[in-house]
Parts: C-alpha cells; structure tokens; sequence
C-alpha cells in the first residue's frame, strides 16, 4: 500500500505544480486550499470521477494558493487562481511541539556569550600573609586576606567563562524545521510566491507594497542561494520584514517570525533536503 | 482546593512562548545542600561523620575493597603484548560479492582490488595492517575476482582460484600501506626484511607475491621489475653450499 503511494508521489510532478482552478470552487475553501476529497484523489490517481471504487492514497498532497509580491498585472491569471502543490511529509507533518522546544533551546544555547567571570581568591590581587595570628586574639583564624569569607575576598565557585552550547541530533533539527514548516501552513501563515524579484532599491514602495498585503511580520524565504538584491535592500530598513536564504533558515526563526513568505525554490529546496526521498537512503 | 486538569490547547497558536518539553523528559538536577525542603539539605545525602562524609572521593584509592584483595590484585599477571604483532582486517569472500553486485567493487587482473578499494567503498572501515581475505561465504561467491591482499586463507584461496580468479599476497610495511591507501605510487614498496615473512611471501603455498610461480603468473602491469630479483635472492638460500665442519 505504502508503496503504492510513494509510486503515485512519484509520478506527480517534483513541487511546484502551477494549475488553474476554477476561481468560485476556492473562493468559498479556506486558505489551506484543499479540494474537495474526490477531485483530489481523481487528480492523484488519475481515475476519472465516478469510475468505481478506488482506494484512496493514506496522505493527501497539500495544495495552497499563491500570492504574488509584486502587483499581478490585469491581463494575467491572479495568483489567488493559482495552487501550489506541497509535500505533505514536509508540509503536512504531524505537531511535535517538544521538537520545536528541543530546537529552540538549542539555537539559544548556542547565542549565549558565556562570559560571565570571576575573581577566585588565587586570582584575586593580594599577598599569602596570614592577616592575624592563630592563637591568641579572640576571634575566628584567617589565612590570607582574599578568602571568600572576607570582604574583598575571591568568590566561591563562582561564574567563569564557559561555553553553554550543545548538541542536537541533525535529524531532531530536521524533524524541528518540518513541525515549524507544517505549523506556519496550519495557521494559516505561510505564503507562496513565485518569485521575491523585487525592482529597485527605494524602501517606501515595498513599505506600500506590504502595507497592502497586510504583511506585517514577515519572514521571506527564498531558496536561491542570495536573497534578491533589490528586495534585500528594499526590506533591509523595514522593521518586522527580513529576508533569509532557504540554507540559512533556523527552526528558531521559523517559529519567531508570525508569516512566512516562500518561494518556489524556497519549496522546492525544503522538499529536496527533508522531504522522504532525502530521509529514505 | 482541587487542582484545575492540564488541558493542552491543542488548537492554538505555537509561539516562542508556549513550547514545553515532553512530559518526564527532562529530569531536575539534583542539588545538595540548600535547605531542608528540598529534601537534602544540612548533611547533603551523606549521613553523619565517617570516613565517606568527608570532602573528595572517600577512598583511599580506585578499586580499593576495603582491604580485601581487590579483584584486580586476585589474579596473576600474564604474558607480553607484542608491539610488534600484525593485526590484520579480515574480509569474508561473501562480503566481497555482496559488494560486487551493488556495483561497489569490479576487479580485473590488471585492476585487482587493493585495500584501497576495500576501505574506499567501505568494505572494511579501517585497514589496521593489511587486509586478510577469508574464505566465510564462499559459496556465495560467483565472480572471479582479482585480489592482492597482505595475507589470505587457504580455503578462500581455493574458492577464488576456483572460479578462475587470482590471489597475490603482496608484503605490506607501515610506510608501503598509507601509501598504497592515499593511492601515492612514487615511492618504492619495500621488500620483506624480517626471516618469517620473507619465507611466508616466497611461498607459493601462501600465494605469495616473491615465489616464481606467482611472478610468472601475474600480469606485468602490477610487477614491479624489482620483484624477479628480489625473488632470486631471497630464494638463495634454498640451494646455497655451505661450508660444513669437518
């Protein structure tokens, strides 16, 4: 059976399958562009509606309709006609939050400066002289005068420089970028574009451009390997919008960001690097 | 008062805020000395005074028993390590053709497989001092391959040469081994020096690479003109007059 679906993902085209649909059966879907059950699994097998009993593949592909960055022209199909096709393994994966905690922790472990120090009583400046005699005064016997009972003295066990970092599985880390991925696509907060291409360098009108997506706290993600120079520079004095390269991309960001902006290599990068074939050796 | 059940929400939003660990995955450190709430406080888990209570180890020394015989003195010394020993990486000849039929290894008596081979496609992970082909598996085996390892068993000599493949066991030092994996051919592979291994490598028992037979029958192209002469002198010893006392 399983192996019968893998076959039907095969024959499917790698990603980014750009088809028309009819504009009323989406209108009323939500976000999360799923069709209707049979009209997938005709698409999948490619049976003809109504042809008899089929059995059906265990995972759907996840189709999610496009946006466009730049403003589509009037002539051309609009972006919100237009689905994208994503791997369901990659996309779709079922909500691990321990994983998410997992990544995080360790992405901030890493980020910690560890240079907290301190003086201990051998490093701190003063001679070995026995400050009062042993016997004789009425008080308790003291050695040098840098003991951490005194004032002045060294600390105790104190903080010294020391590196926080640790280590997670790759595969955790891989497993953590698929939960935020799929996270993003259940809350709605995962867009597709075509490309990030953006004309010029000038801010104010990629600010307008965003102002009228709505795109307030975005995170555009492109799977090239250098972000578009003019949406990089464009989006460079822009709070709440960064641009990041699919490679760069941390589970950490991925959940920090509230939207996440992908493009088709974007797609088809993650799909490459942790989809089942990648994961499969 | 009664405590509210834990409903994880499951439906909502995932945050930077609201990530926890799995249930019982993560365990508190356990912290001595700091106060009696916490369970081990004042005394830290030692109990009162004594040898064990106090700062460091609280054993005279690793192992110690207490002052009986500790189990690493109750038995004898034995033996010698030999620095000098040879450990050598056995390959199987059913190893071999597994690794033929996923494309891994090809042989031809031009090309015979060296351990470089063998470590580069992962047949063997470290090549010690030599490989030794043995013959576990032979019936698997249905190529004849052309092998030139340090040392080889008899039976899968047998089993190689049955199947119209070839066996040459080439004398490998220190230096001629990391030579022959970094695929370095500049330098002089050097001859066997010590009495044991030039009587094993001129052998033809052992198929060894010095005895005439194996220098007739090897392809020039993995000869070394040094070899006939090696052989011919080291082979002297067999028919050398010797002065007798009288």
């Amino acid at each position: 059976m399983l192996a019968a679906v893998r076959q039907t993902f095969r024959r499917l085209p790698q990603c980014a399958c750009l088809s028309t649909a009819a504009t009323d059966s989406l209108a009323n879907s939500p976000p999360l562009g799923l069709l209707k059950t049979a009209e997938v699994a005709s698409r999948v097998l490619g049976v003809g509606q109504g042809s008899g009993v089929q059995a059906l593949p265990v995972t759907l592909p996840v189709l999610l309709t496009m946006s466009s960055l730049i403003r589509p022209e009037s002539g051309t199909t609009a972006p919100s006609d237009q689905l994208v096709e994503l791997d369901p393994s990659v996309f779709a994966h079922p909500i691990r939050r321990d994983i998410l905690h997992l990544c995080v922790v360790h992405h901030l472990d890493g980020l910690r400066q560890g240079s907290a120090n301190t003086k201990s009583r051998g490093e701190v400046r003063g001679s070995g002289r026995k400050i009062r005699p042993q016997k004789g005064t009425g008080n308790a016997r003291l050695g040098d005068g840098q003991s951490p009972m005194l004032r002045g003295g060294g600390v105790a066990f104190g903080p010294k420089p020391r590196d926080f970092s640790t280590k997670l599985p790759r595969k955790v880390i891989q497993m953590g970028m698929r939960v935020a991925l799929s996270a993003k696509l259940r809350e709605q907060s995962l867009g597709v574009v075509e490309s990030l291409e953006w004309q010029g360098i000038k801010t104010k009108p990629l600010v307008e451009r965003l102002r009228e997506l709505g795109w307030e706290k975005t995170l555009f993600v492109t799977g090239r390997e250098e972000v578009p120079v003019g949406l990089e520079k464009s989006a460079s004095n822009i709070l709440g919008v960064d641009t990041v390269t699919a490679e760069e991309l941390n589970v950490y960001d991925a959940v920090k960001w509230h939207r996440i902006i992908l493009d088709i290599s974007a797609i088809q990068w993650f799909e490459q690097t942790l989809g089942r074939d990648a994961r499969v050796q | 008062m009664s405590s509210l059940p834990r409903v994880k929400a499951a439906a909502s939003r995932i945050h930077l805020f609201n990530l926890s660990p799995a249930q019982g995955s993560q365990h508190k450190q356990k912290r001595l000395g700091r106060g009696q709430g916490s369970g081990r406080g004042g005394t830290s888990g030692k109990g009162h005074k004594g040898q064990k209570a106090r700062a460091g180890n609280g054993k005279p020394k690793p192992g110690f028993e207490g002052g009986q015989t500790e189990i690493t003195k109750l038995f004898p010394k034995k033996g010698f390590v030999n620095p000098n020993a040879k450990v050598y990486a056995a390959v199987n000849l059913d190893r071999i053709q597994a690794w033929i039929d996923q494309g891994r290894l090809e042989s031809s008596p031009e090309k015979p497989i060296t351990v470089r081979d063998l470590l580069l496609s992962g047949c063997i992970h470290d090549a010690k001092d030599g490989v030794k082909l043995l013959g576990d598996g032979a019936e698997e085996l249905k190529t004849p391959i052309h092998i030139t390892p340090a040392r080889a068993s008899k039976s899968a000599i047998q089993a190689v040469e049955k199947l119209g493949g070839t066996v040459f066991c080439k004398y490998y030092n220190d230096l001629a081994l990391r030579d022959c994996l970094k695929g370095r051919t500049d330098r002089t592979e050097a001859a066997p020096a010590r009495q044991p291994d030039i009587l094993w490598y001129t052998d033809w028992n052992n198929r060894g690479y010095l005895s005439p037979q194996a220098l007739a029958k090897m392809p020039p192209a993995i000869t070394n003109p040094r070899w006939k002469e090696l052989s011919k002198q080291l082979l002297a010893h067999k028919t050398q007059e010797y002065d007798r006392a009288k």
